[in-house]
């Protein structure tokens, strides 16, 4: 099975993991993304949220797996084919949970070419923003090297 | 007033053929957000519907630039599933009646 470890500066993620786990919490409670079919009969559209929350619960479960007690003796984190799909859509989720919630000052724009100066932002917005590169950092090095487990489910 | 009973009888079966052969279509389009990345897009398309990498990318590079691509074109219940699936991945996905069909 193909593994990868990263090891990770704890003084830069350690912090960030609070905020991860807010937002996991978050997304416990509303979709990520809002459901496309209007006229959906209830019963069905009931059944859909609820299969859509128990997924979002358990990647974020996934993900949050990754800090454990060994992370944060060794600060090393590891990928495989088992854990890359969940743990890559749980990064999609807490990214568009903090720009929903945490980076509405930045405009699109600004946030799609990644010209933000994090000096100028305030405390709070500067670490939601530092957890929202370090996601999609996650999920590029996924990309690039689990791809294959990925597309072959 | 047997002659008429047996059309009256075997017209209902005529009309089920006609409501199949015109079952409305239905597509799923994908529209554009600003969070998710390119390559995060391309592979869902891959995996949820089976496209090669340039195909992927041709309908990622529409959603960004155009906001939206048509990514499949089918039966209702299919389609709802795709949807389903899309959002799954936290794609953002809607489901339009295909008019033209």
């Amino acid at each position: 099975m193909k593994r990868i470890e990263l090891k990770l500066d704890l003084s830069m993620v350690g912090p960030l993991l609070d905020l991860m786990r807010r937002t996991a919490d978050d997304l416990a409670v509303g979709p990520a993304v809002q459901a496309g079919v209007a006229d959906l009969d209830e019963e069905w559209r009931a059944t859909w949220r609820a299969d859509l929350q128990q997924g979002r619960t358990e990647e974020c479960r996934s993900l949050l797996a990754m800090f454990d007690r060994e992370f944060f003796v060794s600060g090393v984190v590891a990928f495989d084919e088992k854990n890359a799909e969940p743990v890559l859509r749980a990064c999609a989720a807490l990214r568009l949970r903090l720009r929903a919630r945490e980076l509405v000052a930045i405009s699109d724009q600004v946030l799609e070419t990644g010209a933000v100066d994090p000096a100028q932002l305030e405390p709070t917005v500067e670490q939601a923003f530092v957890c929202y590169v370090f996601l999609a950092t996650l999920q590029e090095l996924i990309i690039r090297h689990l791809d294959t487990a990925i597309l072959e489910g | 007033m047997r002659p008429a009973a047996t059309t009256t009888e075997t017209a209902p079966a005529g009309r089920t053929e006609t409501e199949l052969a015109l079952a409305p279509l239905w597509r799923v389009v994908v529209l554009n957000d600003p969070v998710n990345l390119m390559s995060y897009v391309t592979l869902v398309f891959r995996r949820v519907f089976g496209f090669d990498e340039p195909t992927a990318r041709r309908h990622m590079l529409e959603v960004h630039e155009r906001g939206r691509s048509v990514v499949w074109t089918g039966l209702r219940e299919n389609a709802e599933a795709y949807v389903y699936t899309l959002q799954q991945w936290h794609l953002t996905a809607v489901l339009e009646s295909d008019e033209k069909n």
